[in-house]
């Protein structure tokens, strides 16, 4: 039996898997911001309690957190050390020396601290070149006595980060034998481990950002194991990588910076493994929370991996998916502008506390949650009935934007929710037509406590159908998390024209590089059969800044001969990526060997009961706002639909977890694995 | 504006457009091969109305003066130019090369994209194209007037070709320039899609709608902070590279009616070096336009909507308004201290929205040579420096007051340039004290490996950045050669070209801090004491300026900073509006 645990700010989504029957059952309990380690006991408990089953039956804990990213974002990670090349102590306060535009963007910029105070830093003399000669030798003395210094003072954490490691790590290794053996309770991280990439600032800060929520991290896992223990749990601990892979809780408490983006990794799995089931390859995986939306691409099923992502202000260069997050949600806040009289909604929002007014809660401003309850897209009744809505409360608050602009409230509500979807707009286009992909050449799966409410409106803009709203949206990162491989990456950075390089060379460092990846994945007992190789280089035009990654196809690294279809093809990428390709030498950045260990699918059966005449299904009927006037409009019970019902738009469809806005003109069909549909009529069937 | 807009849609075309320009600027780096570009952003982008007016953007459109030349533009159509006299200051100096595509939508005239990037050369006297010593912008690189580079489509190859034959590193600019073409491309096709979805004359319409909207916006702006009364405000550049200076700027500004008025009489004539900044007009209502958005109320779009209220007033013949055939290249000393003078003057009324002066220009090191393999190279840096105290904190140490530009790493350097940097970091007590203290400027330490020549440029030397509000004025800048095997320091200039290097020998380039804002002795002492464990302060200087005592073991003494407060406000005053430190003509030069 597996269990996938998802913490999410408000909740915390249990799912649990029983191989052997094919069932699943879910559980839901407060998070515990506290100490996150709380809520997942008490879902352990209430979960097997509902399964009936012992706790010591689970075999494996599959467990997505944002305890590390929360660190950063909200600066309570650990005190850092840093060692870096003497003259350059100022890396991380100096940063890219970036400000935001236009002229005079600096005027309202907020720069945080760095993660690692100027303080806690310390200059040793050493210095490599950018081959990896030893231009200055490492001064050991001096370095030791800084050390003594700075591992004395209170720290909680070191890193070591000095200029060229990624050519030659020798003195950062030294330093850490010099660390290990007068410290030897020190968490000490490499950057030439961490990062072994060329671009100083951005392997210091990946790595301190390691380091920075190292302690945090142990800790927590060290709680979590504790707590499962007491209740019984006896299985291993896995953490859900930001790439949407697995990695060890030791793995996860010695590399964290890997987990800053384990939260959103849970719904794009899933939703590359609705992409797989329903046989739709391309789909955009739309997940719109309380206070932020996260999209992202599945093409030919898989979900596309970035080698950067931002955390807040700080760069943070790991495999992650590639996740575009706006600061777009339900909780979101409409304002007018004094000066140009124009509506905004966000980045600014109501969070949980107080939340939308419609909550009653306290909040005062309204919010995207606000105009779907005037426009009579939300009902009444939320979460099964437990939670009742205060309708005159949104109306009120939607109508003071909409007077001082000469709006009704009902058009005010649509102008929210209109503008709330063109900044989600933006967040998909950057991930589609930015990356030469048509957008209408995908689906749309929605998830995340409003995805559905607003995936039909943004589909209509974009053209991407079928609107997918799987069977139960609300534990769908948990899901996620039960189909994670386990994954773990192999590279070697290598710059040099390709020309000049010698192919024997190259393919003998792929080779290596497998060498490590079957040894990682024998430490992780994968059996044979579930095991998985890629290979891929890192190619750019010389001296250009970014690099394009190419799949080098398993049978050439066997035959290690020629780069010529591989050097093709990156042509061919960079065409469809930017609208050119040059006559200039390729370069070689980095290898890459990438090791998976494939889990079993979660069978679900599908929904037998329910009925496919809709009229059955119907709850009530209520006034709803579509094209511009109030329509009744029914109130569907989604658990009493069967696979093949067919519902006609414009109609709200409720269950326990979520709402889905079906518009006029589209209809939605229930498939045979209890996702529904939304096409538009003159399109699909 | 004919046709009404549902506010809404408006509201969305604005988004989608800021989406667009966006976009323009990711495909524009990604695909450019040179450092300037990618690394470090110097590229701007913008999207027009059909008459040429921008509606996104950050610098403003120029496009009239161009298209006023053209009776045929066609679709497929692709301009390309550099020289800033035949195109009535758009751009200010030959190395930007600007890209300029109309855009049209089922054959109908709907706008424009445009984007200009710096070239790492563009011929000339001197590699970089900018030559500190240059008398006349004949030695100053290829000159393009306006032209086609594709027309209805079909590329002009011979305009390519000869732009090319005519610098010292043609495959860096042929992507660049492709870069360019690629944004303005991505823009046209966002545009179209904005009209098929919303319909043309809403399109259109919009345009205009929302040029009005911030054009309303600025009236208030301006009936806010702009009084009848003229303010002045005057600052300096230190020297024109050829043994001029200093040069004077004067700004006023006052209002009349609905109109605000900014009149630099009193700025010096037109400098016989190269750092005459030919400014268009439009561009000059721009700049002003943005400071009072930035400064005022960040969230409203920045288009050219408020042209009409605004009056400049450049005269003929002075560093503003320079006549042909006068050097430009090195016009940014000029430029930035345009917006020190405009900085200066309007935060008179707005004393809590004001900014002090930052490092005051865009620092260069260039460093070109051929390698051990008879290889040519030809570095280019930009360096940042102090940016300005502000009402929001402090200043930023070693960032850049230009928007969105980025330090190129040292271990890209190193790897492709014979060069090892030995050290880079902010430099200490360059920040000018105050409530909230002024950036510090960067010292970076470069060692050539190959024999070669190198070039530089700076400013603010000799009239250090102001402070404002209490504020004091930050550290000047400074340029230092140590020849190999020797331990002296030898001073060079801030505006120098071709000196010749040998393995082995060091620059140190010294950049300018910023000025603080607010009153010093306001500042939290705790502050004080972590700008001195920060390496950023000095306690010598954590006493004068801020009057914090702290211990030689780094500990504060409260009740003695309190006392020595308490004495340097009576002895004081009121703290003084600005602090300059030294004014040409005013206080004898070191």
């Amino acid at each position: 039996m597996r269990l996938g645990v998802d913490v999410g700010g408000t909740f915390t989504d249990l799912l649990l898997h029983d191989d052997a029957a094919q069932r699943t059952y879910r559980a839901k309990t407060p998070s515990t911001p506290e100490d996150q380690s709380i809520g997942v006991a008490e879902g352990v408990r209430l979960i097997c309690e509902k399964a009936g089953v012992a706790p010591s039956d689970i075999s494996l804990v599959l467990h997505g957190t944002t305890v590390a990213t929360n660190a950063v974002l909200e600066g309570k990670g650990a005190r850092v050390g840093l060692l870096t090349t003497a003259g350059f102590e100022h890396v991380l306060h100096l940063a890219k020396s970036w400000t935001p535009g236009p002229l005079f963007g600096w005027i309202v910029m907020d720069k945080p601290d760095p993660l690692a105070a100027l303080s806690d830093t310390r200059g040793i003399p050493e210095r490599m070149d950018a081959r990896g000669n030893v231009l200055t030798e490492l001064d050991e003395a001096t370095a030791t006595a800084m050390i003594d210094d700075l591992c004395g003072s209170g720290i909680e954490a070191l890193t070591i980060s000095l200029m060229h490691s990624y050519a030659n790590p020798a003195h950062e290794r030294r330093l850490r034998e010099i660390v290990q053996e007068r410290f030897p309770d020190m968490h000490v991280s490499l950057s030439s481990d961490i990062l072994p990439e060329f671009r100083e600032y951005d392997r210091a800060i990946t790595t301190v950002m390691n380091d920075y929520v190292r302690p945090i991290m142990t800790r927590y896992l060290g709680r979590i194991e504790k707590r499962l223990g007491e209740t019984g749990v006896d299985s291993r601990l896995h953490i859900v990588r930001s790439d949407g892979g697995l990695m060890s809780a030791e793995a996860a408490a010695a590399r964290p910076v890997h987990t800053v983006l384990s939260g959103p990794a849970g719904g794009v799995t899933a939703t590359a493994m609705i992409a797989r089931r329903t046989k739709l390859p391309r789909l955009l995986a739309f997940d719109m929370g309380g206070t932020s939306t996260d999209v992202s691409v599945i093409i030919d099923g898989e979900p596309t991996i970035t080698r950067s992502t931002d955390v807040g202000y700080f760069p943070a260069k790991v495999p992650t998916l590639d996740v575009r997050s706006v600061g777009a949600g339900g909780g979101s806040i409409a304002e007018v502008s004094e000066l140009t009289n124009s509506l905004r909604v966000g980045p600014r929002s109501a969070g949980a506390m107080p939340g939308p007014v419609a909550y009653g809660r306290g909040g005062t401003e309204p919010t995207v949650s606000d105009a779907n309850v005037v426009l009579g897209y939300l009902p009444p009744k939320l979460l099964g009935g437990d939670m009742s809505l205060d309708l005159d409360g949104a109306r009120e608050a939607v109508s003071k934007v909409g007077n001082p602009i000469g709006l009704s409230p009902e058009a005010a509500a649509q102008g929210i929710l209109d503008i709330a979807n063109e900044v989600m707009l933006g967040a998909l286009r950057v991930i589609t037509v930015q990356r030469g992909l048509d957008p209408r050449d995908f689906g749309i799966v929605a998830f995340g406590g409003a995805g559905p409410l607003h995936a039909n409106a943004m589909a209509q803009v974009l053209g991407c159908y079928p609107v997918v709203v799987p069977h139960n949206p609300g534990v769908l990162s948990a899901l996620g998390f039960l189909e994670a491989e386990f994954k773990n990456e192999n590279v070697r950075t290598l710059i040099g024209s390709i020309a000049g390089i010698d192919d024997a060379h190259l393919f003998a460092v792929f080779r290596e590089l497998r060498g490590q990846a079957v040894d990682w994945l024998n430490e992780e007992e994968v059996a044979e059969a579930d095991r998985g190789l890629t290979y891929s280089v890192d190619l750019r035009y010389e001296q250009q800044g970014f690099e394009v990654t190419i799949d080098v196809p398993a049978d050439l690294v066997e035959s290690g001969k020629g780069l010529d279809a591989v050097l093709e093809d990156f042509h061919a990428t960079h065409d469809r990526l930017y609208g050119v390709r040059f006559d200039l030498p390729i370069e070689l950045v980095a290898l890459r060997v990438v090791a998976t260990g494939a889990t079993p699918a979660v069978n679900e059966a599908p929904p037998s009961a329910g009925t496919t005449d809709v009229s059955e299904a119907v709850m009530e009927t209520r006034k709803g706002f579509f094209k511009g006037e109030w329509q009744d409009t029914p109130h569907i019970d989604r658990d009493r639909l069967a696979a093949g019902a067919r519902v006609e738009g414009p109609a709200i469809i409720r269950q326990y977890d979520t709402t889905t806005v079906l518009l006029a003109d589209h209809h939605a069909i229930v498939d045979d694995q209890g996702n529904l549909l939304i096409w538009p009529n003159e399109k699909g069937e | 504006m004919t046709k009404d807009v549902d506010p809404i849609v408006l509201d969305l075309i604005e988004n989608a457009l800021l989406n667009a320009r966006f976009e323009m600027d990711s495909v524009v780096v990604r695909v450019a091969l040179s450092p300037v570009i990618r690394e470090q952003h110097d590229e701007f982008p913008m999207i027009c109305d059909p008459q040429g007016r921008m509606i996104v953007g950050q610098f403003g459109s120029y496009i009239p003066a161009i298209v006023e030349e053209y009776s045929d533009i066609n679709e497929g159509d692709i301009f390309v130019w550099n020289d800033p006299y035949a195109c009535k200051g758009s751009i200010s100096h030959n190395n930007d090369w600007c890209v300029m595509m109309p855009i049209f939508h089922e054959g109908v005239h709907v706008g424009f994209s445009s984007i200009f990037g710096h070239m790492v050369d563009v011929g000339g006297k001197v590699p970089g194209s900018m030559p500190a010593d240059a008398y006349s912008i004949w030695e100053e690189g290829l000159r393009v007037p306006p032209v086609k580079i594709y027309e209805k489509g079909v590329m002009n190859e011979g305009v390519l070709k000869i732009m090319l034959n005519n610098t010292r590193t043609p495959d860096m600019n042929r992507a660049d320039l492709m870069a360019l073409v690629a944004g303005c491309r991505t823009a046209a096709k966002r545009v179209q899609e904005i009209c098929d979805r919303f319909g043309r004359e809403t399109y259109l319409a919009s345009c205009g709608l929302l040029l009005n909207r911030t054009r309303e916006a600025m009236r208030v702006l301006i009936n806010k902070y702009i009084s009848e009364e003229p303010v002045s405000f005057t600052d300096y550049v230190d020297d024109d590279g050829v043994g001029n200076g200093p040069f004077k700027m004067q700004l006023s500004i006052y209002r009349r009616g609905d109109t605000a008025v900014f009149d630099w009489t009193g700025t010096d004539d037109q400098a016989e070096g190269p750092i005459n900044f030919h400014i268009h007009e439009g561009l000059c209502k721009l700049f002003f336009g943005v400071y009072m958005i930035m400064a005022f109320d960040p969230k409203i779009m920045f288009n050219e909507g408020f042209y009409d209220l605004f009056e400049i007033v450049l005269p003929e013949g002075s560093l503003l308004n320079p006549k042909f055939p006068a050097a430009l290249s090195n016009r940014l000393n000029t430029h930035t201290r345009f917006f020190d003078c405009q900085a200066g003057a309007l935060g008179q009324k707005a004393p809590h929205l004001s900014m002090a002066a930052g490092y005051g220009t865009s620092p260069h090191f260039i460093f070109t040579g051929q390698d051990s393999n008879g290889k040519y190279f030809q570095l280019m840096e930009l360096l940042f420096g102090g940016v300005p105290g502000r009402p929001r904190g402090d200043g930023l140490d070693g960032h850049a007051w230009w928007p969105l530009f980025s330090a190129t790493p040292i271990e890209y350097i190193e790897n492709y340039y014979p060069v090892v940097v030995e050290s880079y970091r902010p430099v200490k007590d360059a920040g000018g004290a105050g409530l909230h203290r002024g950036g510090a400027g960067i010292e970076k330490t470069y060692c050539v490996l190959e024999a070669g020549s190198v070039s530089i440029h700076d400013d603010r030397e000799v009239v250090p950045p102001w402070g404002i509000n209490g504020g004091l004025h930050g550290g000047t800048s400074s340029k230092w050669l140590i020849r190999a095997g020797s331990d002296e320091r030898e001073r060079i200039k801030s505006k120098l070209d071709n000196l010749q290097v040998e393995p082995g020998d060091r620059i140190v380039f010294i950049t300018a801090g910023s000025g603080g804002w607010g009153d010093p002795l306001e500042r939290a002492p705790e502050k004080v004491l972590a700008d001195v464990l920060n390496d950023l302060v000095s306690r010598e200087k954590a006493e004068e300026d801020y009057g914090v005592v702290i211990s030689d073991k780094n500990v504060l003494d409260s009740s003695a900073t309190e006392k020595l407060r308490t004495s340097r406000k009576k002895e004081r005053g009121e703290p003084a509006p600005f602090d300059f430190g030294f004014i040409p003509g005013v206080h004898a030069a070191e």
